[in-house]
């Protein structure tokens, strides 16, 4: 008996070394439990989608390449953890994530003290790049953009002349709230209300009321998905009536938010500034589409599309440099230009940054439509959203 | 003017729930003398428990809620024997640990055993709303409003009018001469404390539609209730109860008038104004 088990383990043992020395382990941290978990499921199946691609093409130097999924619960001292447990403990070359920008900002130290790469698929506070350290990478647009895109489609849409922000007080809304602030500034909309809330006790009636109370044409929410949820839901009870619902995506571009699961038919009208949807004008986005439809059985928002293509840059890359060592993956990453992806044109500036276009999207009929730049809107907006006493 | 008074209203009716979570505390404090530093988890274990009857048989948690307070009365009367009772006479500082221990278990196996997702009841009564004149009332507030404010005033009743009521009160104001009288204080202590975690566990349930749940949910309700209680005169349920409606509309009224990330604070802006102003609580009543 005892023989069979040590022979079962000698086999396990031979096993894992085998693979181990098989396959090229890519670090990922990502939210996969807690209150982000939505965005970590997002994640976990856009880097599954590009896994199978890259491991049916050969893998990464003539090896197959396997995801080390670090959970950091949403939590950014679990973030600093996941980088010491994957580099130090499994050695991963190269890092991908967190999910958050809240995390990411916590994680940017530790990746530099570790000397890896680490390329952020999500994270759109634009302090995540301030360290302007040369290992690290950001594949979508910031806040900055965010809030650049959105005063452009307002402006030429009626110039709203007022605006409230309501934002999360994690680094992700207190980021997209000042870029928002400064732009609204500039362009001389009038900031009649800035609001912020506690995401994790859903009672926001109290800051609604306020907002309500300013009388604003535009408002900004920051959000994750379940304060979105509950903010137009009660943004409904509270009877607060905009011109314009406009938000700085995420929890507004997740894609449960416009289903039942989410906001439902509150979310009608809202828009959002978004990174990416099936309808972009990039080849690759509708096959992306139907993959993910056909696994998940639900469409994916830009998160996975996301993450998606950041674990495909970084097979890339590391076929460039035809090495694991951190530094060599580092320069061909940097050296990377994509003329065209699923995800658009990949090329990142001085800083790591990658210079990502920003879409703008509105709910219509439960789906979110791709509205603008007018060059590849496929709907026209609908302005002003209806007030709630005249919506069925 | 009508601002106001709808932040007041808003407050009354969160107000009435932290009543319940507050009462739980003063009574376990009232009659044992111990501070259960454990309270919040308890109130996210009936979270917890109104969640699956939820999640699992579509029982709605304004059913479940009273399943989840049996619940946890009994586990509450466990863990009373099985861990505070043999430590009833030690220092407070030996309770305190005990208390804040369980607290940390109790959230670490919810973590384990439920993960650290944030779940949500969607029940339709959450998203319909009432109005009256100019002010909105949500549906599923007043309905947790009215089943506290009749578990407010039965436990108020039980603990002045009932044998068992008598006991506790007369445990609470001497535990030493309370035994003279032909009281079991282990027995009264274990229902005391048995009773007190079945309102967390009420509160818990009641609170459900209009939360997020999650392990840690209830380490802000921990520090509430002991704010509610400072408020009520340490150890006062009548106290308890009137705390947590002033706390509710003292963070109502900050949230609308000086921003939601205040709310919170607002909690300890009362608790050391009262601390060191009237130690006694405002309304400054005998206890129990």
């Amino acid at each position: 008996m005892r023989s069979k088990i040590l022979a079962a383990f000698a086999i396990l043992a031979s096993a894992t070394l085998c693979a181990g020395q098989n396959t090229i382990r890519i670090g990922i941290i990502t939210s996969v439990t807690g209150s982000q978990a939505a965005f970590g499921e997002a994640h976990k199946n856009g880097y599954a989608i590009a896994l199978d691609q890259i491991n049916a093409k050969g893998g990464v130097l003539g090896k197959k390449i396997e995801l080390d999924i670090y959970d950091d619960q949403s939590k950014p001292d679990q973030a600093v953890q996941g980088v010491s447990k994957l580099v130090d403990q499994d050695h991963v070359p190269v890092l991908i994530g967190a999910y958050s920008s809240e995390n990411t900002k916590a994680i940017i130290n530790p990746v530099i003290q570790h000397q890896v790469p680490l390329l952020i698929p999500t994270a759109t506070a634009d302090n995540v790049m301030d360290s302007k350290s040369p290992w690290i990478f950001r594949i979508c647009a910031g806040a900055n953009d965010y809030a650049k895109k959105t005063i452009e489609f307002l402006q030429h849409n009626g110039s709203p002349k007022t605006m409230a922000i309501v934002y999360e007080k994690t680094n992700f809304g207190q980021a997209n709230m000042q870029a928002m602030k400064d732009e609204a500034t500039k362009a001389g909309i009038k900031l009649v209300a800035v609001e912020q809330y506690e995401a994790k006790s859903p009672d926001y009636r109290a800051v609604l009321r306020r907002v309500k109370a300013a009388n604003p044409d535009v408002i900004y929410f920051c959000s994750y998905l379940l304060d979105a949820t509950t903010l137009m839901r009660q943004s409904r009870e509270v009877d607060i009536n905009p011109r314009y619902y406009t938000s700085s995506g995420t929890g507004f571009a997740a894609a449960e938010f416009p289903t039942p699961k989410g906001a439902g038919k509150d979310a009608e009208y809202t828009f959002s500034v978004s990174q990416w949807l099936a309808d972009a004008p990039w080849p690759g986005s509708k096959e992306f589409d139907a993959e993910y439809v056909k696994r998940f059985g639900s469409h994916p928002a830009y998160h996975a599309m996301q993450a998606y293509e950041s674990l495909l840059v970084v097979a890339q890359a590391i076929n460039a440099a035809k090495s694991l060592e951190p530094a060599k993956i580092r320069d061909a990453i940097r050296s990377t230009n994509l003329k065209t992806s699923a995800f658009g044109p990949v090329k990142f500036d001085a800083n790591g940054q990658n210079q990502h276009v920003v879409l703008i999207t509105q709910v219509q009929g439960g789906n979110y439509h791709l509205v603008y730049p007018p060059e590849v809107a496929d709907s026209k907006p609908i302005i002003p959203a209806p007030k709630w006493s005249e919506r069925k | 003017m009508t601002t106001f008074l709808q932040a007041c209203l808003d407050g009354l009716l969160i107000g009435a729930l932290y009543a319940l979570i507050g009462m739980g505390l003063a009574l376990i404090f009232g009659v044992m003398r111990i501070v259960n530093f454990a309270h919040g988890a308890f109130l996210m274990l009936g979270m917890y428990a109104s969640f699956l009857m939820f999640d699992r048989y579509q029982i709605n948690p304004y059913y479940g809620f009273l399943p989840a307070g049996i619940l946890l009365f009994i586990f509450g009367y466990l863990v009373y024997k099985l861990l505070i009772q043999p430590i009833r006479n030690r220092s407070e500082f030996m309770q305190i640990l005990m208390t804040i221990g369980i607290d940390l278990i109790l959230i670490d196996l919810a973590q384990l055993t439920f993960g650290a997702d944030y779940h949500q009841a969607n029940i339709d009564l959450v998203n319909r709303s009432l109005h009256a004149g100019p002010f909105t009332i949500n549906a599923a507030s007043l309905l947790s409003f009215g089943l506290a404010a009749v578990f407010i005033v039965g436990l108020q009743q039980f603990v002045m009018r009932s044998r068992p009521g008598q006991a506790l009160r007369a445990t609470a104001q001497n535990r030493d001469v309370a035994p003279l009288m032909g009281i079991n204080v282990i027995r009264i202590q274990g229902l005391s404390f048995a009773l007190g975690i079945a309102f967390a566990g009420i509160a818990g349930g009641l609170l459900l539609p209009a939360l997020y749940l999650f392990p840690s949910v209830g380490e802000d309700y921990t520090l509430k209730a002991f704010v509610i209680v400072v408020l009520g005169g340490m150890g006062s349920i009548e106290g308890a109860a009137i705390g947590g409606l002033v706390l509710g509309v003292a963070e109502s009224l900050t949230s609308t008038y000086i921003g939601n990330q205040w709310a919170l604070a607002i909690d300890f802006v009362l608790f050391l104004l009262v601390l060191s102003l009237k130690p006694s609580g405002i309304f400054g009543r005998q206890r129990a």
